[in-house]
């Protein structure tokens, strides 16, 4: 099959599975006890006003008419609206997409600096000083809770040394976002590079013994060649797969960072609306991280394929 | 040397990305003190929630109201001892001899952020809007039979009876002052980016991140506002807050918590401000569940409460035991309204005399992650234990807990009150009345005697004899001890030292034309 074919078949199971949440998320978060109405109200909800904000949100109707109605407006493209803003719920969530791309983008990006480096010296100093450092001064920073090494970072380089970062904040412009996002970005970073490390670390020292890498060596290329042109390349194909599955992880698992360092992503917005019970808020963060988790495999599925050409679209 | 490129290029890029990054960092400005009011700057106000919405007649969060109270202003607006109300868009007002007819004067000079001056006509418009919003504050304007404007700078309000309350809900946000007919928009449209006579106008929101409000150069108050913009962001985390005030990133910083104001009193470049508040906070007891439907079972959980030691050990010493279910700062509170107060003894004897002598188990919500819930709740239950009542927590997150309580799906639970006018009616109807729409402060508390001094008190416009209808009427409700009355606590504000005249009024709010960068 080719690749375009394959990518059309995945996105074309984007429906059942969009669907399937719909479901799940739609009946879930209704059946959470708690009231959107007397959460807006506040000490104001009276018996008589929550009735009335009921009705305006159609919040009065069986759940099953209320359903049939979202999916009526969801395939007209039509998220509803947010209770809490009464703004768009789909507006709301492409206003914030684009800052939780950037944490998993730049996260990414910074846990693939550190892990490469660090990986490719371990495995070209197996058993030495260098590999036991690496192999275990990373893990000890996996076992912190990603909000107390947030707020580590934000003490250390927000605060004292010499304020070089912001303390939270999403920043404006381009330079706004790689200064503010830094720190939030390094603490993903945190989180999955010893994984990755690890992974490398493993997939180098078996490809730093096969066959193909002794006759690269016996041809007399420097060691260096060696490991980046011929060990690297093929080593980093499973890797590749580790990662994937831990952004997958992470689309969901920004909250926490995005909370401590006081980011507008979707994963605050998920948090808020949860706690102000907003239905149609919850249920469109949660479509648009299945579609997300979903494109991420998909995107690790074709990385590995053209990486490795030995793996076929099927 | 070509081998190592690539190993080389990948740690030159990560360097790259740290240096560059860290380059961006800005510099602090430097710190000085000046004797008055400088004009010029701005300053970031870091909440704990987003602002919801900026429609003041239909708004009931907090973090809304105080943003559209420095755009919109009513005609007369609570002091800063919380009792007294002053003329602001009104210069003053007379009263007919039934009391039900008001006759105010505007200020003259007054124009909205658009340029256009105010008239009669925009507060007519303002007040019959506002009182027409059923599901918003239009309640407390129920008085009002119809509003006149015989010249552009009179307005008549005519009443349906004697109304004690009128002045006090007249100073109410929800009646702040709009151009009429929302100067040619939609409702909707207008209150996305409202316009008033208020020392801020519209600047810019980004939902979910910030609103920007800047200077309106149409203040009535001449040289006021003194700052160029505020902006007011959106940090739940307080650690976060607190570091980004340490760090001059933020200058104002809303509700720190109890457990670091000692910490923040002694950090340098920071103001830790405790202003006197009308939050009060309480206990509430379900009379729905039967051992709580007797008074001597409530007189004795009451006694059996140590309030001092919440305050100490809760509030960290920052707060008082409160002894009435209205605060100090609210117009006819009563210092000696007799609410019970910690007693072991008075409490066994009073459990003896109930149907409940031997004890009961007892169920308090308690808010998951709510650590002022769960230290007064881990008091509470010790307390209570010596009287031989189990209390059992039951933890829920906060939305829940609220609806619960609201549903009066609860045994014991916590909730709180702060006042939007200064006057008591608005929270005593809410609290003793049945018929006030909340089930007594969702406790089932019904004592006619009381809802009819409630009543009388309403209507009573002498001052005095009003003084006199809600002693008792505090007096008997302290009894009765339909509520628990715990303590009351100032609102936690720590501010930039750098930032001067930032004041919060007794009823939450505060005004931003007064304060200044130095």
């Amino acid at each position: 099959m080719s690749l375009g074919g394959y990518v059309v078949r995945r996105l074309a199971h984007l429906v059942p599975i969009v669907l399937g949440v719909t479901i799940l998320v739609f009946f879930l978060i209704h059946l959470v006890p708690g009231d959107p109405a007397r959460t807006i109200l506040g000490n104001q909800a009276t018996d008589a006003r929550v009735a009335l904000l009921h009705h305006e949100w159609g919040l009065d109707r069986p759940l099953p008419v209320q359903y049939e109605k979202f999916m009526g407006r969801l395939v007209h493209g039509d998220l509803g609206s947010s209770l809490f803003y009464g703004m768009g719920a789909g507006r709301l969530v492409v206003d914030r997409l684009p800052v939780t791309l950037w944490l998993i983008g730049f996260g990414t990006l910074l846990s693939v600096l550190i892990a490469v480096p660090l990986a490719a010296l371990a495995a070209t100093q197996r058993d030495r000083l260098p590999d036991h450092l690496v192999r275990a001064v990373p893990l000890v920073g996996l076992g912190f809770p990603p909000f107390w090494v947030g707020i580590v970072l934000l003490l250390v380089f927000g605060l004292h040394l010499g304020r070089l970062f912001p303390v939270g904040g999403y920043g404006n412009g381009f330079t706004g976002h790689l200064h503010s996002m830094f720190l939030p970005s390094l603490t993903v970073a945190f989180g999955i590079a010893p994984i990755l490390i690890r992974s490398l670390r493993a997939s180098l020292l078996e490809v730093l013994e096969s066959d193909y890498v002794t006759t690269a060596r016996s041809k007399g290329l420097p060691e260096r060649r060696v490991l980046v042109h011929h060990a690297l390349r093929n080593g980093i194909v499973s890797t590749v797969s580790v990662l994937g599955v831990n952004v997958g992880f992470l689309v969901g698992g920004t909250l926490v960072i995005e909370q401590v360092f006081a980011v507008p992503g979707i994963g605050q917005l998920m948090i808020n609306s949860i706690f102000q019970r907003d239905f149609p808020v919850v249920q469109a963060v949660t479509l648009v991280f299945s579609v997300m988790v979903v494109l991420v495999y998909l995107l690790t599925d074709v990385a590995h394929a053209l990486l490795d050409p030995r793996v076929r679209f099927e | 040397m070509q081998g190592k490129r690539p190993l080389f290029f990948l740690a030159v890029v990560s360097g790259v990305v740290l240096a560059a990054t860290a380059a961006l960092a800005a510099s602090a400005s430097p710190t000085h003190r000046a004797a008055t009011p400088k004009r010029g700057g701005s300053i970031t106000i870091a909440r704990i929630e987003d602002s919801q919405s900026f429609d003041k007649t239909n708004v009931f969060q907090n973090e809304s109201i105080w943003i559209t109270e420095q755009i919109m202003e009513p005609l007369y607006l609570a002091g800063k001892d919380g009792k007294t109300l002053n003329p602001w868009l009104a210069t003053g007002y007379s009263q007919a001899k039934d009391g039900k007819t008001y006759t105010f004067t505007l200020r003259k000079g007054v124009k909205f952020s658009n340029g256009k001056p105010m008239t009669s006509a925009d507060v007519k418009f303002s007040i019959d809007d506002a009182r027409a919003q059923a599901k918003g504050w239009g309640y407390l304007d129920a008085a009002i039979k119809s509003i006149t404007t015989p010249s552009p700078d009179t307005v008549v309000f005519h009443l349906k009876f004697a109304w004690a309350p009128f002045l006090a809900d007249i100073a109410l946000f929800a009646n702040g002052i709009i151009p009429n007919h929302f100067a040619g928009q939609s409702r909707k449209a207008f209150y996305t980016h409202p316009i008033g006579t208020g020392p801020f106008m519209w600047d810019k929101r980004v939902v979910g991140q910030s609103v920007t409000l800047k200077r309106n150069p149409f203040y009535w108050q001449k040289g006021k506002p003194y700052l160029d913009k505020v902006t007011w962001t959106f940090v739940t985390d307080e650690n976060t807050r607190e570091l980004q005030l340490r760090g001059g990133q933020i200058q104002v910083d809303e509700f720190p918590p109890f457990n670091s104001i000692t910490k923040l009193k002694s950090t340098p470049g920071v103001t830790m401000n405790l202003f006197p508040s009308t939050r009060t906070d309480y206990l509430g007891m379900n009379e729905s569940y039967p051992p709580l439907a007797d008074v001597h079972v409530r007189r004795a959980i009451s006694y059996a409460i140590d309030r001092a030691a919440i305050v100490k050990s809760v509030l960290f010493g920052y707060g008082k035991p409160a002894n009435s279910f209205l605060p100090p700062q609210v117009p006819y509170y009563s210092a000696n309204a007799g609410g019970l107060q910690y007693d072991m003894t008075k409490a066994k004897a009073e459990l003896a005399k109930s149907k409940f002598a031997k004890g009961f188990k007892v169920t308090l919500l308690v808010g998951a992650g709510a650590q002022v819930e769960s230290a007064m709740g881990q008091v509470i239950q010790q307390s209570l234990k010596g009287l031989g009542i189990n209390v059992v927590f039951k933890q829920e997150d906060t939305s829940t807990e609220f609806n619960d309580i609201g549903k009066r799906n609860y045994q014991l639970g916590f909730s709180y009150w702060t006042m939007d006018i200064a006057d008591p009616d608005e929270l005593v109807t809410f609290a003793i009345d049945p018929a006030g729409g909340a089930h007594s402060f969702y406790t089932g508390y019904n004592n006619p005697a009381v809802v009819k001094l409630s009543h009388k008190a309403q209507r009573e416009t002498d001052p005095t004899k009003r003084a006199q209808l809600y002693a008792q009427l505090q007096k008997q409700a302290a009894s009765d001890a339909f509520l628990n009355f715990l303590y009351y606590s100032p609102y936690r504000w720590a501010t930039s030292s750098k930032l001067h005249g930032f004041y919060v009024y007794p009823l939450g709010n505060y005004h931003l034309e007064d304060a200044w960068l130095g």
